[in-house]
């Protein structure tokens, strides 16, 4: 459990609170590349860690991501013509260039100098993986850009997703770590989803329904592993890493590609549920993208045009009670990802966590939450860059694999757990 | 379903729940495997908590073998705080689970016999490495040697202050 002031430090990533400002020391995801297609396209509405702004790729093809709202009477730029290296208000015509600079204020002469004084808050948006990246603390402290495997691998070989979740972002990267639900919740989907089926390694998860766990504070965050008996006086381990402040990727499945999640705040009542899949050395087949784009393994299918799901809470998720009667799912909601977020949306926008009764097996989220607060206090307190800000942490792999029961996982899967261009994952 | 009359989680709706307490006083046995580990949980005994009572396993150490202790009949001695000397059995089958603390690198073989009566009581058994001045990974791996057979979970904690953390979110405070 936490205290209510605990819960209210780590839940809400508003400017100028702690958690906020934690958040703002990293490279953030914060749109496909998909929703900024091609230069002068339309522009975007963005959220994020509850402040409103605008993206767009201007003619050049530059991206900018920029205060929402034009700074001469207010009205959201979203209407914007997004025309001639510019998004230009279509109230009084006032133009901004993708760093917030005000290029045109067509009331006032040129010569006046006046656009050259106005300029809205901008953050650096990057293009990496698929995926458009922001960083949005001061540009003193900006980063090194993220490379995490999946984003550094060619296109070819990875496939990101994204779906709104109805819940602050804590309890749904909560569900990230908290590798024992997998054996309830997710049971029926080993069998059958295209993304999971036909691995070595599910017969473990299915065969031992009480792994146990060890949980190691790592560089950038955590790795928390489970292990399960198997055969030939072996484990069956599971590794899985999160990196601060909100990554954590989902241990493989034979050969089937990678993935993992990052938990965005939008506010603290919602988050962006992003998933990826990748492989480290092959292309993603057809059929591999085509079951991800249909909403399977970790993806989920979203009402067209938007990444808003299909089954969500205004449809209690499309509840199937004969399905879960049957066992054909636990819970009755069809999809790993679903079924994690009616759930986790269920707790309420904010997990109130004075009510909670954990136990030892959730010592990886009690770990969790303790090395966000700690960072946290310390870049208040003392200014430390916090733990996932080195592009170093990023290079983790999650790891499924078989040890000798005398080996020590540390050794046994040190080189499994290394990011390493070329190689392929270590998976059962 | 229409004729329900609560529905999906607004902030609203949140506020609905009920405020009622759901859960009783936990009670864990928070025991120091080890000299270095004892001095620790001595320093955080002394927050006081009303759902933890706090042990030394020291006096295991009297015995010959530890690591041959599982002769069915599971007798040991616990050291509180205050010196006293109380039976291992009768501490574990009163709590809901134990936590067992040692120190990276300390001799932490006296988890055999508390993982012995944990088992005979059906309790779970939490195992924590913190880690002391010097240490290597080597001193972490001898340490999750010993405890490893034996945990229902096992953490590697870089910081001491994990320990009463732990603690807090198990409600022992």
């Amino acid at each position: 459990m936490l205290k209510k002031e605990q819960n209210d430090y780590i839940t809400q990533t508003g400017p100028g609170t702690p958690m906020g400002e934690l958040f703002r020391c990293y490279w953030l995801p914060v749109l496909l590349s998909e929703e900024l297609p091609e230069p002068d396209c339309p522009p975007v509405r963005v959220k994020i860690l509850s402040e409103r702004m605008v993206a767009f790729r201007d003619t050049e093809g530059k991206l900018g991501l920029i205060d929402e709202f034009c700074a001469h009477r207010g009205p959201s730029l979203w209407f914007g013509r997004n025309e001639e290296c510019g998004l230009r208000c279509p109230y009084h015509g006032w133009k901004f260039d993708v760093n917030g600079q005000c290029v045109e204020v067509p009331s006032e002469p040129v010569e006046s100098g006046y656009a050259k004084k106005i300029k809205l808050k901008s953050y650096p948006l990057i293009e990496k993986g698929g995926v458009l990246w922001t960083y949005m603390g001061p540009p003193e402290r900006r980063p090194p850009e993220p490379e995490y495997e999946f984003c550094a691998v060619p296109l070819k070989q990875t496939y990101s997703s994204k779906r709104l979740q109805e819940c602050n972002w804590l309890q749904a990267m909560e569900g990230g770590i908290d590798s024992s639900h997998v054996s309830f919740l997710h049971r029926g989907d080993l069998h059958n989803d295209p993304l999971f089926k036909g691995a070595a390694g599910n017969k473990y998860n299915l065969g031992d329904l009480s792994p146990v766990f060890e949980v190691v504070e790592s560089p950038g965050g955590l790795l928390i592993g489970a292990r399960r008996n198997a055969e030939d006086d072996q484990y069956y381990w599971r590794i899985t890493p999160f990196v601060m402040p909100c990554y954590t990727g989902v241990p493989p499945r034979g050969d089937h590609p990678m993935h993992g999640h990052f938990w965005v705040p939008i506010d603290d009542h919602s988050c962006w549920a992003w998933s990826y899949d990748y492989h480290p050395t092959r292309d993603l087949t057809d059929d591999e993208v085509a079951a991800m784009k249909d909403g399977k393994g970790v993806h989920v299918k979203n009402i067209p045009g938007t990444y808003i799901p299909l089954a969500n809470k205004t449809n209690d998720y499309l509840m199937d009670r004969a399905a879960q009667k049957a066992g054909r799912t636990f819970s009755g909601i069809a999809g790993i990802g679903m079924q994690d977020a009616s759930l986790q949306e269920s707790m309420g926008p904010v997990c109130d966590r004075t009510k909670e009764n954990l136990v030892g097996t959730d010592n990886g989220i009690i770990m969790a939450r303790h090395r966000l607060m700690r960072a946290a206090k310390a870049l208040a307190e003392k200014g430390t860059i916090p733990p996932g800000v080195d592009v170093e942490h990023h290079k983790v792999r999650q790891a499924a694999l078989l040890l000798k029961r005398d080996v020590p996982y540390a050794e046994g899967a040190k080189e499994a757990l290394k990011a390493k261009k070329g190689v392929r994952q270590t998976s059962v | 379903m229409l004729s329900e009359s609560a529905r999906m989680s607004t902030a609203h709706e949140a506020g609905f729940r009920i405020q009622e307490p759901n859960s009783k006083q936990r009670s864990i046995k928070v025991i120091a495997l080890d000299p270095s580990s004892a001095v620790l949980v001595d320093q955080i005994a002394k927050d006081g908590w009303s759902g933890a009572s706090f042990f030394t396993s020291l006096s295991f150490a009297t015995q010959k073998n530890p690591d041959s202790a599982s002769d069915g009949s599971v007798q040991a001695w616990l050291n509180d705080l205050a010196g006293r000397a109380l039976d291992l059995m009768s501490e574990v089958s009163t709590c809901d689970f134990v936590v067992v603390v040692t120190c990276a690198g300390e001799d932490a073989r006296a988890v055999t016999i508390i993982a012995d009566a944990c088992a005979l009581y059906h309790k779970s058994l939490v195992s924590l490495v913190v880690p002391q001045e010097g240490m290597s990974e080597q001193d972490v791996e001898i340490s999750l040697k010993h405890l490893r057979p034996h945990s229902r979970m096992l953490v590697v904690a870089q910081g001491i202050d994990y320990i009463e953390v732990m603690l807090s979110a198990l409600r022992a405070g």
